[in-house]
């Protein structure tokens, strides 16, 4: 590539970027059949509105088939300061996905000297997954992402969910994906109904609380979805959006909260 | 013209005045070290003097405004494709001047028929170390390292004496706003150093230049959780160094 050449000039697209660069993202078309159960899957992830903002939390574990290959997966993918894709799917799709929204959201931001709107990041992810459809419909490249961000311009939090061609739906209350999500969709739905206070009347430390219990109920129903494992400092990543960016909770915070979480009332 | 040597010299000669000539009237950037990381400044008639390139590096820029425009885009290209295909942490600026945009400068400059890059660059880094590097980068190709902080300046003696200033200042133990304060004073120094009655310098005084000019400002701020450690100074604080560079 000719360095100084004026062809070269970006218009803040990435993806653009990669492709004359000759990066290509995955094509399905023709591809063999592979076996399922070679790949690695994450599972259970969930977003929900609370009082400041939005609270993102996922388990750990990954499986192959009927193997738990890994205890200890990041299911909870920074984007940009104010970003975060939680995913449930293939690891490997969804990483790649995650490096190219971010390096995408990164390079509009510096090449055009103004962020990205959250319109054109929520387009960005439809855009990647219906690239990916050709995989997902094949069943070895599905990933089912929320992405939740905060609108700096509308100064409100928002949540995504988005199906495996890349349609995405606002979410006003919660959301949950993944093989383990059944079994606490109704649970949230059932709190922000009938619960104490609605899950968006709630303080951090409660939404925390109640994304431990969630996590727990859906690991015991769900054999993909891995529980809490405190002797080998394994718990949920929770992860919080607010308007002064994303947070995830330290390793500590989220051990003294598992412990007042499991607590029989 | 190439059969004749000397022809090819005066011709490359002609170039190096005719350059230095177009940047004589740039305003200088400046970078140096502070408590926590790397602080860049510079007045500016408009703003494009300073800009984020990747993760942990910034740039300043000097001359054309459509050719630091296009080295800039060059480099932001470079930094991201390579942070992506390989890591962020193989992002740095030794490489991506030695194989990247000196060389092409080089060639640009050498290339007689073509009309040569009107710029000079400035780059700060902050290693995963956490420790600081400039980088000078000339219109030619030729591009030199500092430790202690940097300068680009149309006016060589004003870069002279800027680099003297810098080089004698220990800013590594300043906060931001001591070495915001101090970078300023020594911009007005220098360039009261260097000032003779035939001088058409429209700002010789800090008071002048933030009159006239717009200060832009930015650090590479290792206190922060964020991955990437660029910020632009925001207005609440240039307004606050105005007022205590004007006390």
């Amino acid at each position: 590539m000719n360095l100084l050449n004026p062809e070269n000039q970006q218009q803040g697209d990435f993806i653009d970027l990669l492709n004359r660069s000759g990066y290509a993202w995955p094509d399905a078309t023709g591809m063999p059949a592979i076996d399922k159960a070679s790949l690695t899957q994450g599972t259970t992830v969930l977003a929900f509105h609370y009082k400041d903002g939005v609270l993102v939390a996922g388990d750990r574990r990954a499986t192959a088939g009927n193997a738990i290959m890994y205890e200890r997966c990041d299911k909870v993918i920074p984007i940009d300061d104010y970003s975060l894709m939680a995913i449930a799917g293939v690891p490997a799709t969804a990483f790649e996905m995650a490096r190219v929204l971010s390096h995408n959201f990164e390079y509009y931001r510096r090449s055009q000297l103004q962020s990205l709107s959250t319109e054109g990041k929520v387009r960005a992810l439809s855009r990647l997954l219906k690239d990916n459809m050709g995989l997902a419909m094949q069943g070895v490249g599905a990933v089912s992402p929320i992405f939740a961000t905060y609108n700096l311009k509308s100064d409100a939090p928002m949540i995504y969910f988005y199906d495996l061609l890349g349609a995405q739906f606002e979410i006003r209350t919660h959301t949950a994906t993944g093989s383990g999500s059944p079994v606490i969709r109704g649970v949230l739905e059932h709190e922000d109904l009938w619960g104490q206070n609605p899950l968006n009347q709630r303080s951090q430390e409660e939404a925390s609380l109640l994304a431990i219990r969630l996590l727990q109920t859906a690991g015991r129903f769900d054999s993909a979805t891995g529980q809490a494992r405190p002797d080998d400092n394994i718990f949920p990543i929770i992860a919080c959006i607010t308007a002064k960016g994303y947070r995830f909770l330290p390793e500590e915070e989220v051990a003294s909260l598992f412990q007042q979480a499991i607590q029989r009332t | 013209m190439f059969e004749e040597p000397f022809r090819w010299l005066e011709a490359i000669s002609t170039r190096h005045s005719y350059v230095q000539e177009k940047l004589k009237k740039g305003q200088p950037v400046i970078a140096v070290p502070y408590q926590y990381g790397t602080l860049m400044l510079g007045f500016s008639p408009q703003p494009g003097k300073i800009f984020e390139l990747y993760d942990r590096i910034a740039l300043g820029g000097l001359g054309h405004p459509a050719d630091v425009e296009r080295l800039r885009m060059t480099l932001l290209d470079m930094a991201h494709l390579e942070g992506f295909n390989r890591s962020e942490k193989d992002v740095t600026i030794a490489r991506l001047l030695q194989f990247g945009i000196a060389p092409s400068l080089k060639q640009n400059f050498e290339e007689v028929v073509r009309a040569p890059y009107l710029i000079q660059l400035l780059l700060m880094e902050i290693d995963f170390n956490n420790q600081a590097s400039f980088f000078r980068v000339n219109y030619d190709g030729h591009w030199e390292t500092f430790k202690k902080g940097a300068v680009i300046a149309g006016d060589t003696q004003l870069s002279d004496a800027l680099e003297e200033k810098i080089e004698s200042t220990d800013f590594t133990s300043l906060s931001l706003d001591d070495a915001l304060l101090k970078a300023c004073r020594i911009w007005e120094e220098a360039k009261k150093d260097i000032a003779d009655e035939e001088s058409d310098d429209p700002a010789l005084t800090l008071k002048e230049a933030f009159e006239k000019w717009t200060l832009e400002a930015a650090v590479l701020s290792t206190d922060t959780e964020r991955r990437a450690l660029y910020r632009s100074l925001s207005p609440d604080e240039i307004e606050k160094l105005k007022m205590a560079c004007l006390s």
